[in-house]
């Protein structure tokens, strides 16, 4: 091999070498699951697991909202799909909801998961027909709203209102 | 060290009688197969040494966690830069490399970018070797941290040469290797069960974590970290005082 393309192999395995590096230290994956996941996003090739997506949404539909989230959340290791982060907000609220009073740490945690939507798509808008709350926006004033004590709270009309 | 002088070539071709001598100048006719060894040199030196030095820079922040065994990559530490970066000086002053031999004005600037690359990996992985040997946080850390700072700060008055210094090298790291991978990873308690279990079982254990705020790690952390010195200290003999032209 000629020395000019030793020196510029050299180059390349030293570059290649530090980004690679950089890109472990940075993302800090703590699994070689992780290191190939984390690897698909920062190339620009990462896509939710649409098996388990399914499973999780049928666990939603059966109102298992544990399990759904479960799903969701393996379907969805890296957090940047809006639409099953915006279902397990919605499964946080469901499972929180209370026609009385509300699970406050259920609603912190869907809180959490709002703000993510909305870090990723601030205009996400769901197409799930059988959803009452159809934004990001929308779901994280609900749960604003339900972590709140306000006079309103102790209206007894209250009772009569209905989980979206 | 690698001797790469092209004086050694000519004796070597001297004694092989393939010397003319023209008006008192000395011609040396290099054989052909001498291409193939500045080769085999080259590729030492510009695709092992740069694939070796990143595997230590990648290993030397890796610990593994002790619970779990997940991946922990620690930053180093900026103490960690000002080490190496007066290592680097000591690695110059005993001659173990020649700036001069590496980056020149003469060479053509895809070589010089091939030697600052090849030097720019031994700095990394000198940089993450210490990030390995020192102990993440207290009073260790600043124990160990100033040992080693006292012993380059001496070293860096002394006459080397290069032979001599990694042997000190070879002696400073693996020292260091020793107190934080055998001494120290022995008297860290295991997080296993609740804080009064392990404060009835072992109290020497826990008081000595807590004391010295040790930092929990799987056993597997001290392989990983041996592999990372010894990759480092090949890679230090296998380096060339400057490559072949």
């Amino acid at each position: 091999m000629k020395e000019k393309y030793i020196h510029i192999s050299s180059l390349l395995i030293t570059i290649v070498g530090f980004v690679f590096i950089g890109f472990l230290y940075v993302s800090e994956p703590r699994t070689l699951a992780e290191v190939a996941t984390k690897s698909q996003v920062a190339i620009g090739t990462y896509e939710i697991n649409k098996e388990e997506f399914g499973r999780g949404l049928a666990a939603f539909r059966a109102e298992d909202y544990g399990g759904a989230r479960l799903a969701f959340e393996r379907a969805d290791p890296e957090k940047r799909d809006p639409a099953t982060q915006f279902y397990i907000a919605y499964s946080f609220y469901r499972q929180g909801w209370g026609r009385v009073s509300n699970d406050d740490a259920l609603f912190q945690s869907g809180l959490a998961a709002s703000d993510r939507v909305l870090a990723i798509d601030p205009n996400f808008r769901t197409s799930d027909g059988s959803l009452g709350i159809k934004t990001a926006t929308e779901l994280k004033t609900e749960f604003e709203d339900g972590l709140k004590i306000t006079p309103s709270d102790f209206n007894p009309f209250k009772l009569t209102r209905e989980r979206k | 060290m690698q001797e790469t002088d092209k004086e050694i070539e000519a004796v070597e071709v001297i004694d092989k009688g393939e010397l003319d001598t023209v008006e008192e100048k000395t011609i040396v006719r290099f054989p052909t197969r001498k291409q193939s060894q500045t080769s085999s040199g080259s590729y030492a030196t510009y695709i092992l040494l740069p694939a070796v030095f990143l595997t230590v820079t990648l290993l030397g922040g890796l610990r593994l966690g002790a619970v779990d065994n997940a991946f922990l990559f620690l930053k180093p530490a900026l103490i960690c830069l000002v080490f190496a970066a007066l290592t680097f000086v000591l690695f110059v002053r005993s001659r173990m490399i020649t700036i001069e031999g590496w980056i020149s004005e003469d060479r053509p600037m895809l070589e010089n970018a091939g030697n600052i690359a090849v030097l720019l990996t031994l700095f990394t992985a000198t940089v993450q070797l210490y990030n390995s040997l020192l102990p993440e946080q207290g009073l260790t850390f600043w124990v160990i941290g100033f040992c080693f700072f006292w012993t380059i700060w001496n070293n860096l008055f002394a006459d080397f040469d290069p032979k001599r210094l990694l042997r000190s090298m070879i002696a400073l790291f693996g020292l260091a290797f020793v107190v934080k991978y055998l001494v120290l990873a022995n008297i860290t308690a295991a997080p296993t069960g609740s804080w009064w279990q392990r404060l009835f079982e072992n109290p020497g254990k826990e008081a000595f974590t807590w004391l010295l705020e040790l930092p929990q790690y799987s056993a597997g952390t001290g392989y990983i970290q041996f592999f990372a010195l010894s990759f480092y200290l090949i890679g230090l003999y296998l380096l060339p005082r400057q490559p072949r032209q």
